[in-house]
């Protein structure tokens, strides 16, 4: 229009004239045509519009509408889809149909099903009265359609409602239907608003000329504002926490949120009803009786609270406007949804007054400066926290089964393990038994104290094998502490009998004994003796060997023990004196050094300074280790024998053992041994000396 | 019901109206079922009811519509009256607040009814005669000022429940046979169905094809 004049900068006269050719001149706002000939152009374009639309060939038509709305614009694309049936308004009969079939099972695919369903149900009736019913059908939504852009919503309802008394008429006074019952009548009615409301249902809910969605969206803003508000505000005796009542409010919201799935009002009055009739039962079970409709509304208003439905507004207005109004107004489905009209129609203008709370409470609450934690939410809540605990119990069930299955499988196990452990004790021990095991770390030790081996002759090995072996498996109890004594003590008294060649003997038994627990107690008593300050002196000759290793050979300290009976003789004073004490310790010098020693010492030191001196070994030696020999002397018939064979055995292997049991000494003490050989040679010459000594001494 | 659904001619409307616990849904379980409310622990609800009647050789079919009496509900509960033929006004004889109500509950009803429509007025619990708070005499009054009908009935005992409402639907024949009533308008209440013998008796609205469940009693 305005593009033909716009480019050319010099207008021709030819483009003045009007375009029709008239010779008048035109004008641009006139489309180029003069006065007169526009006049007639607009007459006759607004005839070919009017022609158009009645075709509905809009897409020219809109061209000229150019105020229209963007979604009437779509809505007519969309009608634009049903041209043919719009063209033959008239022919609507059997031939001029196969379109429009398609078309409504484009717009539908419930059509289908639903002809297949009028057939089974209503096909006994005859032809006449389908083709009929589909025939008032066509002609009804062809109607719709061809209205849907010119008139409201509630013209259109109005339409629709025209069209079923029409047709409920029709049903009463057409000869097609005169062998239809009265009942059927009823039910073809009802079809034929089902029908036509399912093909209709895409234009006519929430129809774009409407402000439907606008009132959907704020009746729903409305009830999430509102959701503080629970059955005690609303009077209703609805009782929230319990689970029966429960599951009848959750049936009675899952009928009512249903109504939006579905198509045919008449289908949406039904979840209406539904939904009520889950809410008289709710009413019923909580109020243990008859439910009336004092009691029914306030209930109703609390479920349509809690289910919030989604498009609300639009759902109700939909079947206002398009279900049979007679419906609406009467029967049970209509009581039913004015129920809910009025339900919803409260929560819109609910106010504090309805709720009989204060002005400003009621506003804390919905501003939401007053959070409610109301009874349902907290139900709701303490639903999903049994829930969860239902499935943590079940879940732990489980777990607990795999427990004991574990704990069955871990029993036997043990068990296993068990009898495999006495299996291996009792094959350890028959091993044992079988085989003197003690002696042979001995034999390993031997290549570190290779030297000393070259030196001496293999004698003292073969010896000690066969009887210490046997010996501390026997006394590797207690027995071996009063057996190391009465060794000791034998061997001094021996020594004390003998000379030199039997102090030597002296030595070796106690320091060939293998176990630790027996070296011990000799060099615990040995350095009970050492820190006291009376014993200083004689333990001033060994310092040096002292100093170099603490725990030097047991064997200096036997000999001290039992050779340097002098100063030995403190201790066992002290053991004299306080007996019951040291009674008590007499064990303890079995026992590792660090533990013996500190216990002793420090009562050791004052008394031993008190004490004068005594001189009597043997006899006080006997005293001290008496209550071992006592238990012994029982043994001491069978072990005679041994201790004898002991005592017999280092005699033959005179010059050697001192080594050898020097060996064993430094593997108890494990680390030390690489220092062993120096010392051990000096040491063992030493004590070789003090023995004599000692035994002189005491001789 | 003993009566088929398609053996009437007319349908009625009917609200009940009145405050909270003046014994609206009583008296339609009284009507419907014929027997009190409180005696039937196991009616699900009865704030809907429907009867057949006859009056005058015509068979109609009431359907009652029981409303919430609480005040606060009473600026939704318009729709309730939409297209009610018969509005029975319910108040206590032992609690004289649910008379002095009636005015706004009249009000409310000739607002949003049609002119025709027919209201009668009950005087519930008449059986409770020793805790009566509004005597007969000043109801009577209250009745034929306003140009209603007025009966005391029981619900308990099920005296003039009957006549309430069969009074109430003599008068709306009357109405029709008159031609007060336009059966042709909307919200009549009344939908006729042209009774022929021999099964042509039209259509009633279909919505409510079963009676009302029978009290389990």
């Amino acid at each position: 229009m305005y593009a033909t004049k716009q480019p050319s900068l010099r207008i021709k006269q030819a483009d003045l004239k009007c375009k029709n050719g008239c010779g008048y001149f035109g004008n641009a706002d006139w489309e180029g045509y003069c006065s007169k000939c526009y006049r007639n152009h607009m007459d006759k374009e607004r005839q070919r519009k009017s022609n158009q639309s009645q075709h509905g060939d809009h897409s020219k038509a809109t061209s000229f509408s150019k105020f229209e709305e963007k979604k009437r614009q779509q809505s007519d694309k969309k009608t634009k889809y049903f041209l043919p049936v719009f063209r033959k308004p008239s022919s609507l009969k059997e031939t001029g149909r196969p379109e429009k079939y398609i078309d409504i099972r484009q717009m539908n695919p419930d059509a289908d099903k639903l002809l297949a369903e009028f057939i089974s149900a209503y096909g006994e009736w005859g032809e006449a009265v389908r083709k009929d019913f589909l025939k008032c059908v066509h002609s009804f939504t062809s109607k719709i359609i061809h209205e849907l852009d010119f008139k409201s919503a509630d013209e259109l309802a109005d339409i629709a409602q025209n069209y079923y008394n029409s047709y409920n008429n029709r049903l009463n006074n057409n000869t097609v239907y005169q062998n239809v019952t009265p009942d059927v009548r009823d039910k073809l009615l009802d079809f034929f608003e089902r029908y036509s409301m399912v093909g209709l249902y895409t234009f006519l809910f929430c129809p774009p000329s409407t402000n439907d969605e606008d009132k959907d969206l704020s009746i729903q803003d409305r009830i999430r504002k509102l959701s503080w508000v629970n059955a005690h505000h609303l009077d209703c005796c609805i009782s929230e926490t319990s689970i029966e009542v429960r599951d009848l409010v959750y049936t009675a919201i899952n009928d009512l949120l249903g109504m939006d799935s579905m198509k045919a009002p008449q289908e949406k009055l039904a979840c209406v009803v539904r939904c009520c009739r889950s809410v008289v039962e709710v009413l019923q079970h909580c109020q243990g009786g008859p439910v009336s409709a004092d009691e029914f509304l306030p209930a109703l208003i609390f479920i349509v609270l809690k289910a919030n439905p989604a498009r609300l507004k639009s759902n109700m207005l939909y079947v206002t406007r398009f279900c049979y109004g007679a419906r609406l107004m009467q029967g049970e489905a209509g009581y039913y949804f004015t129920n809910l009209c009025c339900a919803v129609s409260f929560i819109e203008n609910l106010t504090a007054e309805s709720l009989n709370m204060a002005q400003q409470e009621f506003e804390a609450y919905m501003s939401g400066e007053v959070t409610c934690v109301s009874a349902w939410e907290s139900a709701l809540v303490a639903c999903e926290g049994m829930h969860q605990l239902c499935e943590h119990l079940s879940l732990l069930k489980g777990l607990s089964e795999r427990m004991s299955a574990v704990k069955d499988d871990t029993q036997k196990l043990k068990d296993d393990m068990r009898k495999l452990k006495e299996e291996i004790n009792d094959e350890v021990t028959s091993v044992l038994e079988r085989t003197p095991l003690v002696i042979k770390p001995r034999k390993t030790i031997f290549p570190l104290t290779m030297e000393f081996l070259k030196s001496l002759p293999p004698l003292p090995e073969k010896p000690p094998i066969p009887d210490k072996g046997k010996e501390v498996e026997i006394n590797q109890d207690v027995d071996t502490a009063p057996k190391f004594y009465q060794q000791n003590i034998t061997l001094t008294q021996m020594g004390l009998s003998d000379n030199k060649p039997k102090l030597q003997l002296d030595i070796t038994p106690c320091v060939n004994l293998p176990s630790a627990s027996v070296v011990k107690p000799s060099l615990s008593t040995d350095f009970l003796s050492v820190p006291s300050p009376a014993a200083d002196k004689s333990i001033e000759s060994i310092t040096p060997d002292d100093n170099s290793y603490l725990g030097l050979s047991k064997i200096n300290y036997d000999i001290d023990f039992s050779d340097i009976s002098a100063e030995n003789s403190i201790i066992e004073d002290l053991g004299e004196s306080r007996r019951s004490p040291t009674m008590s310790f007499t064990p303890d010098p079995f026992s590792p050094m660090g533990t013996g020693c500190p216990i002793m010492q420090s009562p050791l030191v004052p008394s031993a300074a008190e004490m004068p001196r005594v001189e009597v070994p043997p006899v006080r030696k006997n005293d001290f280790v008496l209550p071992f020999l006592e238990e012994i002397e029982k043994e001491d018939t069978k072990k005679e024998t041994l201790l004898d064979k002991v005592e017999e055995t280092p005699t033959i292997c005179l010059p050697p053992p001192i080594k050898p049991t020097e060996y064993t000494g430094f593997s108890k003490q494990g680390s030390r041994i690489p220092s062993i050989p120096c010392n051990t040679g000096d040491v063992s010459s030493l004590n070789l000396q003090q023995s004599a000594g000692s035994s002189k001494d005491t001789n | 019901m003993s009566a088929g659904p398609y053996n009437y001619s007319y349908i009625f409307k009917y609200i009940i109206i009145g405050d909270m616990g003046v014994g609206k849904s009583c008296l339609l379980h009284q009507f419907t079922e014929k027997k009190f409310m409180a005696d039937c622990p196991h009616t699900i609800g009865v704030e809907f009811g429907t009867r057949i009647i006859e009056v005058s050789g015509q068979k109609i079919k009431l359907q009652i519509w029981d409303t919430a009496g609480q005040e606060r509900f009473r600026a939704v509960t318009r729709s309730y009256y939409r297209g009610a033929a018969g509005a029975l006004m319910v108040y206590d004889i032992t609690r004289r607040s649910t008379y002095n109500h009636l005015s706004s509950w009249l009000t409310d009803t000739r607002n949003l009814t049609n002119p025709s429509t027919v209201i009668f007025l009950i005087g519930n619990k008449c059986d409770l005669e020793g805790q009566r708070d509004v005597t007969y005499e000043e109801a009577s009054k209250f009745a034929e000022e306003n140009g209603l009908m007025f009966v005391e009935a029981s619900a308990k005992t099920g005296d003039n429940v009957e006549e309430a409402f069969l009074e109430t639907a003599k008068k709306i024949y009357q109405s029709i046979q008159d031609g007060r009533l336009d059966l042709n308008a909307a919200e009549s209440g009344v939908q006729h169905k042209p009774s022929q013998p021999g099964g042509r008796p039209g259509s009633a609205a279909g919505g409510d094809q079963s009676g009302r469940d029978n009290c389990a009693c």
